[in-house]
Formats: C-alpha cells, sequence, structure tokens
C-alpha cells in the first residue's frame, strides 16, 4: 500500500527542516513509550511467573539468531525514523519517472550539447526568483 | 486506543498496540491541551496586537488566522496536529498490510449470499469525481478509493482502524456516536416520523448507517459511496455486527433511486468533502428522492456564518493543512440557502445542536430534544472533550 501523502505535508516554521525534526522527535517519542509498555508486560508476567532473577539481564547476552533478527528490527526503527526525509526522496523519484525519456543519442546529433542545459538552468533561475517574490 | 468491537478488527502485536496507543494520546494532548494552550496565547497576545495595530477585533477567521499564522505555539500546534494525524494512518499500516489475506476471507464468509443479512452492490462502471480520486484526504494515503488488489477493502480497514486511532474515544465505542446521537434525537423528536426507507449519502464505512437501523428496526436502510473498498469493507463490517444494511456504490450527486423513494436522506461529515457546485447536486437530488414529508438531514461542521471568528479559524484548520479543499468553501456557505436552493420550503428548514451520547450521558442527550442549544459554542463541530454534533435539513 503506498504510505506517501499526494500533495505533499505543510509545514509551519520559517524553515521546514524545524517541522521535520519535530516529526522525528515525535516518531522517537512513540517507540521509546512503545518499549516501555513492552517492558512493563514483560516485567509483569515475568513477576507472576517468579522468573526473573535480581541482575539477570544485565548480565544476558543475545545469541546469534536473536542478534539477526534484532539487526532487522533495528533497521526498521531507524526507517521509520526518517521516514518523513524518505518521502522526498519519493517525491523526487516520482518526478523523475514522469519526466519523458531523453531522445536517442542518435537524435541529438549535430545539436550543441550545452543549449537544453542552460536553457533548464535559465528556467531554474526564474522559477526561484517568482518563488522569492511570493514569499 | 480504541479497540474495534467487531470482527474484522485487526490482529496487532503488542508494539503495535502501544504505537496506537501513543498516537491517541498525542492527538488527545494536542487537540484538548494545546488547542486550549493556543486559545490561551489568541487572547493574551495575539488578539491584544491586532486590536492594538487595527482598532478594533478581527472581523472573520481568515483574519483570525493570517495574524496568528507567525505566533511559535501556533507553528508548534500545527506541525504536531499534521505529524499526529499523518502517525495515526503510518501506525495502521503494518498490522493492515499483514492481516490483508485473512481480511479478504473473513469478509467473503460474512458477505456469503444466502447469509447475509444486508447486500453490496458494486458499479464498476461508476466514475469516481475527482474530489475523491485525485487527493488524499486528511493525509490518509490512498484515500477512499485505493485499490491494489482485486476485490481489495484495505482502504476501509485502513479508515476503520485509524478512526479508532484518530477519535481517542470521542467518537463512540463503535465510532457510531454521530449516528446514535442523531437517529435516536430524531426519533425522540419526531415520533410521528416512522420512516420505512432511510438513505444515508456517502457513508463510506458505513459506521453511521447501522445506528439507523437500530433506531429504526422496520426500516429498510441503504448506504451509498463512490468508493468500492470502503463499501466492500461496509457490508462485511455491517454484517460482523449483525445489521442488515444495504450498500450500492453510487454517487449523491446521481442517485439511482426513483423520485419520492426515501422517508429519511441522511449525510454525515460528507458535504464538506464535495466542491460547491457537487452539494448543490446533492441537495437537489435528495429532495428529488424523499417522499412529501420526508425529512434530509446532514450532520457537519457548523457554518462559520454562525460562529465567533476564533472557532471559524480554529475549524477551518483542516481547511488549510489537512488536505481539505472543499472544508471551508462548505463552511462559508449558509446551509438554510442551500436547502431552498434545492426545492425545499425555507419554513421547513431545521438545524440542530445535539450533544454526543457517549460523552454526555443519555439523560443530558434526552434534555437536549426538548429543547435546543446555540451553534456559537466552542464544543459544537469540534473534536474535543464536550463535542456537540451540528446538522441542518428541512422536511419535504
Amino acid at each position: 500500500m503506498r504510505r506517501t501523502i499526494r500533495g505533499g505535508r505543510p509545514y509551519f516554521f520559517a524553515d521546514p527542516a524545524i517541522d521535520k525534526i519535530l516529526n522525528m522527535v515525535v516518531v522517537l517519542a512513540s517507540e521509546v513509550w512503545t518499549l516501555r509498555e513492552r517492558l512493563a508486560a514483560m516485567e509483569a508476567l515475568q513477576v507472576r511467573q517468579g522468573s526473573l532473577g535480581a541482575g539477570d539481564i544485565d548480565a544476558y547476552d543475545f545469541g546469534p539468531e536473536d542478534e539477526a533478527r534484532l539487526a532487522g528490527e533495528r533497521k526498521e526503527f531507524i526507517d521509520g525514523l526518517f521516514r518523513v526525509l524518505q518521502e522526498q526522496v519519493e517525491e523526487a523519484k516520482a518526478r523523475v519517472a514522469r519526466q519523458p525519456k531523453p531522445e536517442a543519442k542518435a537524435g541529438l546529433k549535430g545539436k550543441p550539447k550545452s543549449r537544453p542545459k542552460a536553457k533548464a538552468k535559465a528556467k531554474a533561475k526564474a522559477k526561484a526568483k517568482t518563488r522569492a517574490r511570493r514569499r | 486506543m480504541l479497540e474495534l468491537k467487531h470482527e474484522l478488527k485487526l490482529a496487532k502485536n503488542r508494539d503495535e498496540k502501544a504505537r496506537m496507543n501513543f498516537v491517541s494520546g498525542l492527538r488527545a494532548h494536542v487537540l484538548n491541551d494545546m488547542a486550549t494552550g493556543m486559545r490561551a496565547v489568541w487572547d493574551a497576545d495575539v488578539e491584544p496586537a491586532f486590536r492594538r495595530a487595527r482598532g478594533r477585533g478581527p472581523k472573520d477567521g481568515p483574519e483570525v488566522h493570517k495574524a496568528i499564522k507567525p505566533n511559535e505555539y501556533f507553528k508548534f500546534y500545527s506541525s504536531l496536529r499534521v505529524t499526529a494525524q499523518d502517525m495515526v494512518w503510518q501506525s495502521v499500516f503494518p498490522p493492515l498490510e499483514r492481516n490483508r489475506p485473512a481480511l479478504k476471507d473473513k469478509a467473503a464468509k460474512l458477505g456469503r449470499a444466502g447469509k447475509a443479512r444486508g447486500s453490496l452492490t458494486l458499479d464498476p462502471a461508476l466514475e469516481v469525481p475527482r474530489s475523491v480520486s485525485a487527493i488524499d484526504v486528511h493525509l490518509m494515503a490512498g484515500n477512499y478509493d485505493g485499490e491494489y488488489e482485486e476485490g481489495d477493502l484495505a482502504a476501509g480497514a485502513l479508515y476503520d482502524n485509524g478512526l479508532a486511532v484518530f477519535s481517542f474515544g470521542l467518537m463512540g465505542q463503535n465510532l457510531d456516536d454521530i449516528g446514535q446521537s442523531i437517529a435516536g434525537f430524531i426519533k425522540l423528536k419526531y415520533p410521528d416520523l416512522k420512516p420505512r426507507r432511510i438513505l444515508d449519502l456517502g457513508c463510506t464505512i458505513g459506521h453511521n448507517t447501522g445506528s439507523w437501523k437500530d433506531h429504526f428496526p422496520e426500516a429498510e436502510v441503504t448506504g451509498i459511496d463512490v468508493a468500492a473498498p470502503c463499501l466492500r469493507y461496509a457490508h462485511a463490517r455491517a454484517e460482523a455486527q449483525g445489521r442488515a444494511v444495504h450498500f450500492k456504490q453510487m454517487d449523491a450527486q446521481s442517485l439511482g433511486f426513483p423520485d419520492a423513494s426515501f422517508d429519511v436522506v441522511f449525510s454525515s461529515m460528507f458535504l464538506h468533502e464535495v466542491p460547491r457546485k457537487g452539494i448543490e447536486k446533492i441537495m437537489a437530488e435528495a429532495y428529488r428522492v424523499l417522499k412529501p414529508g420526508g425529512l434530509m438531514l446532514h450532520m457537519e461542521l457548523p457554518p462559520n456564518s454562525q460562529l465567533s471568528p476564533y472557532d471559524a479559524f480554529y475549524l477551518d484548520w483542516d481547511g488549510a493543512y489537512n488536505n481539505e479543499p472543499f472544508y471551508k468553501p462548505f463552511r462559508d456557505c449558509k446551509p438554510e440557502e442551500l436547502c431552498w436552493r434545492a426545492g425545499f420550503d425555507p419554513k421547513k428548514y431545521l438545524q440542530f445542536v445535539i450533544p454526543s451520547i457517549g460523552w454526555y450521558g443519555e439523560q443530558v442527550w434526552r434534555e437536549a430534544a426538548t429543547r435546543p442549544i446555540g451553534v456559537d459554542n466552542d464544543k459544537t463541530g469540534r473534536l474535543t472533550d464536550g463535542i456537540l454534533w451540528y446538522c441542518f435539513g428541512a422536511f419535504k
């Protein structure tokens, strides 16, 4: 299922980076809370079953299988934390995918190589100017 | 977090439940605590500064919005609200994607011909309006109509499970507080109405459609929507709850029902998702399919014309930042005008503000049916503690 919002998300601070960092902080807080709930469940269960001794957790090392599983989960955790940045990448990729494919090289023979680039640059400059004016 | 009470509820692990709990808590914090905080900042700083500069108070919502926009608290409120809104759906995706095959099987069993009490009629030829097909309303990726496989109902499940997280209990234990509060209120207020056929427009997953069947068990209740994945889910959901409701894929702007065929035409939280021209067509269609003496009733956000400038700004936040392009245009309409333009007699116009039965309890809610509550109240239409539902309509 697609998880990225069409039309993007609104930003409120002068620098959108602040909104993005705030998002990360909150996602992180969510994960911290999730851990606390899980730990609370675990403690409650173990106390009920009388199976946890003092210092057992500090002395414990994971086996290779558990290590590998945790590595996968850790990656998911980090991906989730920075998902807000990934959106930008997905948008950029979608934009590129929408652009028509460049003509075959043979068809460009004889045309000055720098022209299209220069044109694009001029266009971008003009766009930046309008954007600045709008602000 | 609210746990759904029916069979289609997604199986979630400990961490997924904790994430949902967190998002519900975050939403409650933003919409109760921070909303109160923002009002305090407005009263203490922003409004006085506005008065000093202009020699008067703001005259409408947009003036409040413009004045408060540079304020840091507003920025944190808004940025956190967008984050929380996004996290609602993000908290549902992982368990939903894992449960999709099982969900489809369950729905198929529930909707089996011969066993089902209600029905599902889809129209694959129906053209989904751009107001649905082109945007992700409420920042919900995929929107109501996103389909990823044949017979998909994931969008419906995303909405149901997301709404449970989103509403932090304020939309009732079955997400039907709107339907229960309003259908019951109408039964109390108009004991002679005795509807035999009831229609719910833009019903999505039918969470408020079933309430009409609860309060009027003799009636035939039909829900329509343009989004097939929501209707497939709605059908299974109603069956899981043991309610006989008929779901049809149809555009409310062009109903496939004969003239004078319904006693009640209802909608909830629907008109504000439709462009102005579409709303007018919907009203005209409602008028056409209503029997003489029948009731058209829309549960909606209260109109700006009946709210203070600050409350108008507060409710229009969604229009500006929650992918709701038709929200403010709708709220700028005069509901009574929409009714009489569609052919309803201005003398038969009505509007109510109904206390949430879940929040206030049955006694307050019953009392409300005997005496009206004013619209301009900072609880009207706001998803906050003490919410009041607004609705308007007319008898034909």
